[in-house]
Formats: structure tokens, sequence, C-alpha cells
């Protein structure tokens, strides 16, 4: 046994020693495995950050309130009646002088220009209340202040600034003839609200001619359970009818669709260019197998088993498609973590998000490399440990 | 034996190695041809738009509605041919999670708008416009429905509610558009706006978007500055641009599709480059003996270079091809599968003609070094090699 053991390591140790001998072809090896990493890694990494400001934006005790079968906030409508209903509704939270802690919106969407492009993008203009701020989780005014109820002053969301042009604070921007002042901006971490524009709900109600116009209810509940006793309260007034989903409900919803795309699109193209690399992979192990014909001849002819020669050759293409991996995911690390995007969500307007590789994500791609290392070796792996000793040993 | 023989033997005597590069070629290939057919039916809307072809939209943005008058005043302006209006309705069948494109139209002047994208027989055409609640759908979503004319639908708005509160509007199948070419998206379904204005409980005579065309692209930009001056300072200002733009515009939305699909598809030549090249290079110095005995017999070095060129071309298209068929293949699955995401996606005569130009330029790229260093060889060094 012990034996053995040393064979395997002797064999390992050559195999490895050898590899500057194929610089090149397992240079080739190690890119093309590394590259396909870099491609899988980048489309989950893009994937995950979408998820993570979409999906991240929800709390699990703030109930959101749609017209029933509208999916997101854009198309939804709700009338002033309902709105009365439902703050007289079961499990929503009041404040200290009994007022219910709810927030009837406005959501529409505004042209802003993408520094990146230059081109148009739909933005979102949130017509919010007094309690407007207070029913999302961690909201902080980056700088500037809240805006004044009844003027036409505006904040905006760090995501929003950073991803397009002129709502730098203190400037003045137009929607069709009005004209807006930027008073603040706030940082909403990384969630949705961070791409969003927000108002005073009546003036924005007003001069976009939505004079009595609501779209969605937002409700702090008392607690998660909460939820259920608003849900039925709604199911059983038929002047109400409405979607009530936790806003964690919602946002999961809203970001599932994106997510799978990207998810959808990133594997197939991985798996096929893996199936590339894996081509150039067993080329190689192939060709060092036919490179050392006269020396895993000679280990054989004093005394080394089939089984060393099969290890060492698998080992070498191991190691190459791991430093593949691990260069991928290292590379997809440095040029892709963090690098900020915008796409049209399912609310049919900009989600500013950042690509997000995690630890999880790195190890699925190192994965998929050990998978192509694995086939691509086995094979070459298997000639080398039936390699005819004394045809071997005539080169 | 002819050199394409001579060629043919050379690429395939060792047989597995051959496979194994046609094998990776190929799936470069088949990457190319799907990305390729992706991006362009993403961004199908901007080449296929009409040059004399105008969308007037809210300036705030083109969700934000417009009221009804305009589309009498656009009308008049000089050098608009036809004018139309429609108005997204935002529809999905039976479930919110079936999707509908839908949209309220104006039907006599919309199918004149777009009467060389869609091809509707006369009688479809005739009981569309005289059915009140007929619809007409395009072919793509009526096979994918299995909708039939003289089908009943009720299709529901995630949007608007008829005055009564409910959020179904019936309609009739009374006709099937076909698409005039394959790329044209044919996944919509198009009724009457009167018909959707009167039942709606709430933005009545507000319509969604004016589309236009104009007596010839040389006027397109005075009438889009007539029109957007005529309606300045009003409560609803208007930009006016073409369709070619406003769908560029659209399209970018939602992100550089064709950065992406350039990145994956670099990184998928990278890959063919350096495994093709360095095989190449590693077969020429296997045979470095032999193609000195190819000198010696009288090669003249034109030959020589031919061979190996020869060799890494036929390698090139004997995986590319293929893979470009593979790619039409795939296309061809995935179109029906994409239909409500990206309609129209085909493996146009363009993608497969710059396949072959890629096929050539990286059996080229492959075989340039190696075929160089065969022809320079040196005869008596190399036959003293062992």
């Amino acid at each position: 046994m012990r034996s053995l053991l040393l064979q395997i390591a002797a064999t390992i140790k050559i195999n490895l020693k050898s590899l500057p001998q194929r610089f090149w072809l397992s240079l080739s090896t190690v890119v093309a495995v590394g590259l396909v990493v870099v491609v899988l890694l980048s489309f989950l990494a893009m994937a995950n950050g979408f998820r993570q400001a979409v999906k991240g934006s929800g709390s699990e005790d703030i109930a959101i309130v749609l017209r029933g079968g509208s999916r997101s906030e854009l198309n939804s409508t709700i009338s002033r009646d309902q709105i009365r209903l439902i703050e007289e509704a079961p499990g929503v939270a009041r404040n200290a002088e009994g007022k219910p802690l709810v927030s009837a919106e406005l959501y529409l969407v505004v042209d802003g220009l993408k520094r990146a492009t230059g081109t148009k993008a739909n933005l979102p203009l949130r017509g919010i209340g007094p309690m407007g701020a207070a029913l999302r989780k961690s909201i902080t005014l980056a700088q500037g202040r809240m805006f004044e109820p009844g003027s036409n002053e505006i904040v905006v969301g760090k995501g929003l600034l950073a991803e397009y042009r002129g709502f730098e604070l203190g400037s003045t921007v137009k929607f069709g003839t009005t004209r807006w002042t930027v008073v603040g901006v706030f940082e909403a971490g990384g969630s949705v609200f961070e791409s969003e524009i927000w108002a005073d709900l009546p003036v924005v109600q007003s001069l976009f001619n939505r004079t009595n116009f609501f779209q969605t209810v937002r409700a702090r509940l008392t607690g998660p359970q909460a939820i259920a006793a608003l849900k039925r309260y709604n199911d059983e007034d038929p002047r109400l009818k409405l979607d009530v989903k936790t806003e964690n409900e919602y946002f999961a919803d809203q970001s599932s669709n994106t997510t799978d795309l990207i998810q959808k699109l990133g594997w197939p193209l991985a798996i096929a260019m893996a199936f590339g690399a894996l081509a150039g992979a067993l080329n190689t192990m192939y060709s060092s197998v036919a490179a050392r014909t006269v020396e895993i001849a000679t280990l054989r002819a004093i005394g080394f088993g089939a089984f060393p020669a099969f290890v060492g050759t698998l080992v070498e293409s191991l190691v190459l498609s791991a430093l593949g991996g691990v260069l991928g995911a290292g590379a997809t690390f440095v040029f892709f973590h963090g690098l900020t995007a915008s796409t049209l969500g399912e609310s049919f307007t900009q989600v500013v998000f950042s690509f997000t590789l995690t630890p999880a994500l790195a190890l699925q791609g190192i994965v998929l490399a050990l998978v192509v290392g694995l086939v691509g070796g086995l094979f070459p792996a298997i000639r080398a440990a039936r390699l005819p000793i004394v045809a071997g040993l005539q080169g | 034996m002819t050199d394409v023989s001579l060629i043919a033997r050379n690429l395939f005597r060792k047989k597995l190695r051959a496979a194994l590069m046609i094998v990776s070629i190929m799936t470069a290939f088949l990457i190319f041809g799907v990305l390729v057919a992706f991006e362009h039916a993403f961004n199908a809307g901007e080449d296929l738009a009409a040059a004399d072809r105008l969308m007037v939209v809210n300036k705030i943005n083109f969700t934000q509605p417009l009221p009804y008058a305009y589309y009498e005043r656009v009308k008049a302006v000089e050098g608009v041919r036809q004018v139309s209006h429609a108005n997204w309705f935002g529809g999905y069948y039976q479930e919110p999670k079936n999707f509908l494109i839908v949209l309220a139209v104006e039907p006599e002047s919309y199918l004149k708008i777009y009467d060389r994208e869609l091809d509707v027989p006369d009688d479809a055409r005739r009981a569309f416009l005289s059915e009140r609640t007929g619809a007409l759908v395009g072919e793509a979503l009526a096979q994918d429905k299995g909708w039939k004319v003289g089908d009943r639908l009720p299709v529901s708005s995630t949007i608007y509610s008829q005055k009564n509160g409910g959020h179904v509007w019936e309609m009739t199948v009374v006709g099937i558009a076909k698409p005039a070419k394959p790329h044209i998206d044919s996944n919509f379904i198009v009724f009457h706006y009167d018909y959707f204005n009167e039942t709606r409980s709430f933005g009545k005579d507000m319509i969604g978007w004016l589309v236009l065309t104009t007596t010839s692209p040389a006027v397109n930009d005075k009438v889009a500055k007539t029109v957007d001056a005529m309606f300045a300072n009003s409560t609803a200002e208007t930009a006016t641009d073409t369709e070619k733009a406003f769908n560029k515009a659209f399209a970018a939305q939602f992100g550089n599709i064709a950065l992406i699909v350039k990145l994956v598809v670099g990184a998928a030549f990278v890959t063919i480059l350096m495994i093709v090249g360095n095989t190449m290079a590693m077969a020429v110095r296997e045979r470095v003996r032999e193609i000195a005995v190819l000198k010696t017999l009288g090669f003249p070095p034109a030959r020589i270079l031919r061979l190996i060129l020869g060799e890494s071309l036929l390698l090139a298209l004997l995986g590319g091809l293929p893979g470009i068929g593979l790619a039409a293949l795939a296309v061809a699955a995935l179109r029906e599968k994409l239909l409500n995401f990206i309609p129209g996606m085909v493996m146009t005569p363009d993608i497969a003609v710059l396949a072959v130009v890629l096929m050539l330029g990286l059996g080229l790229v492959t075989g340039i070094i190696p075929a160089f260093s065969a022809m320079r060889l040196n005869i008596a060094s190399a036959l003293g090699r062992s």
C-alpha cells in the first residue's frame, strides 16, 4: 500500500514537472477552462446582483396592495374608498397618535438620460405621502433633505444618480412642462428604491393630471403574521378584491423572471463552451501521454503499476483545469464584481444593480472547471495505464 | 495523390485529434450562430423600422398618454401622409402570467401604416373594420394558442377596468395577420380603440402614442419639429422621433446586449484560436522530417505553404460548417420558446456568410505561422533532427 502511494506521488510529481515541456498547449487548456468559468460566473454574478437588488427591497412586515391581476405597481389603480378600507383593516399598525401606517402612492414613468450611452431610459417617479419613507427599511439621506410637502421638490436614489444624468443635488429637472428641484439623495441599502425618484403625492397627482388617482397602497403590519388577517379581510369585502402580498413576496416575484432569464442564458452558454474546452483538454492530455510514452513505459518496466500512471495523468489534467477555474473566478472578480449595470425590470422601469460574485457562485464555476478536467483527463489516463510496455519503450 | 487528398490525409492521420479539434470549432460556431441570431432578433425593431415612419409620444415618457385630439391635429401637418394611434392594453389571457401584447388601435389607418409588414387577407381586413369587437391576431400568437377565426376571446387587462368593474374585454377573432418577412413580430392582438375607449372606466379620450408616415424620409426632421412645436408648452408635450431611433432607444433599455454577445463570442473564439493554433503548430513540428523530404523531392515552398494552410482551412470548415448548421437547428428550436421575449429569431444568410468568413479567418490565423515555418524549413537541419 505504501509503495503504491509512493508510486502515485512519484508519477504525479513527474507529470507536473514535465508541464513546462508542453507549456503552450497546457496554457491553452488553462485559458480555455478559465474563459468558460468567466462566462458562467459573469452571468451568475449578474443574475445574483439583480436578484439581491430586487428581492432585497422587500420587508416581511410591509403589505403591498395592488389592483387584482395587475402584477406590478405601474399597472395598478386603487380608489380612494379602497384606501380608506385598508386604513381600517385588521393587522395594519398604527403610530402613537393612532394613525394607520399606510401610504397610498402613485407610480409614474419619466425619461432620464443614461450616463453611459446618452439614451433615454424609463425611470420611476413615485408620489409618496408623509408615511412613505418610514414604510421602507433603512432609508437614509446621503445628501440634502427630504422634499417639502406641497412643493415641486424631488429626492433621488443613489443608484439613479450614479447611472443617469442631471439629478445632482440642487439641479432642476424637467418632466414635460413641469420643473422640479433635486433637494436630496437617499440611500436604501442597494435596493430598487435607490433607482427611484420620490416626490410629494398631491403635487405629482396635480402636475401629472392624476387628481384622485392612486396606484398602490403600502401598509405596515403589526407583525409578519398579520398578513393573513389582512388577506382574509380583503377577500371577504366585495369592495376590495385586491391583490394583497407582503413586500417580500412581491419583490421575489418581480425578480424571478429576469433572474431566471439571465441564468438560463448563462448556463447553456457555459456548458456549450465547456464542450469546446473539453475537446481542448482531451487533446492536451492525449498529447501529454504521447509525449511521455517512453517515460511511462520505463516507469512500468522498473516496476511501477498501471494505476499510478493513470493517477498521474488524471491529476495533471485536474491541476490544469483547477488552475483555469481559479483564474477564471479571479478574473470575474477583478473585472465584473461590483460593476454597476441597469436593466428594465418587471415594473417597466430601470433597476440599477451591481454584479455580485459570491464564494458559493465561484465554487460552481470551479466545480464546472473540475468536471472538464476530470472528463478531459480520464480517457487519456486510461490510455496511459494501458500503454504496452515493450512497444512504448521503443518510442 | 492530389494536394487535396494529401491535405485530408495529413489532417486525419491522427483521427482522434482531428475529431477533437472539429468538436471544439463546432461549439464555437454554434455559440456564434445562436448568439448573433439572438442579437439580430433583439435589435430587429431597429433594422426593420421603415425610414418614413415616425413615432409621436409624450415627452415625459412613452408610457404617459396623449389627448385623442392630437390625432386629428397631426393629420393636418404638412408632409404627413398617414397617421394612426395605439394604446397599450396590458393584456393577458385567463391568468396574469399568460401575458399578451394587445393594442387598442384605430383599425383602418393602423393597417395602412403597417401595410408593408403585415399581410392581412381582404376578407379579414373587411371583417376587422366592420366588427366593433373584432380582433386581429398575429400569426405567431394564433399558432401558439391555437386560436382560429371566429373564436371568442376573453382578454383581460392588467391596467384597465370596464365601467362595470370587470377587467375582461370580450373580443372575436376576425382574422389572422401574417408577417410579410420572417423577422417581423406577429405575436400580438390589435382591437378597436372605439370599443376600448367607450367601455373603460378611466383615461377616456386619451391615446398611448401616434405613429405616422411622412411623404418622404427627407421631410422627417421637418415634420418632427412641426409636431413637437405644435404641442410645446401644453400639458402634454410630445417627443417625435423616427421609428428606428425609438426602437433603438427602447432596446437599449434592456442593457448592452450587443456588447454581451461580443464578449461571449470573443471568449469562444479566443478559446479555439489557442487550442487549434497550438495543435496546428504541434502537428507541423511532428512532421518536420516529412516536410523536409517533400522539399527534397522538389516541392516548391509555395506548395508547402498551401498544403499546411489548406489543412488548417479544411479543419476550420469541417468544424465551422456543422457548427453553424447546428446553430440553425438550435435557433429554429428556440424560436417558439422565446416567442414572448424576442420574437422572430431566425438564422439569416448574412449570419451564415459572416460565419464562413470567420471560418476562413480562423483557418488562416491558425495555419499561417506553422505554414511559414514549414515553408522556410532548412532541409539539412530538419533531416538531421531525430
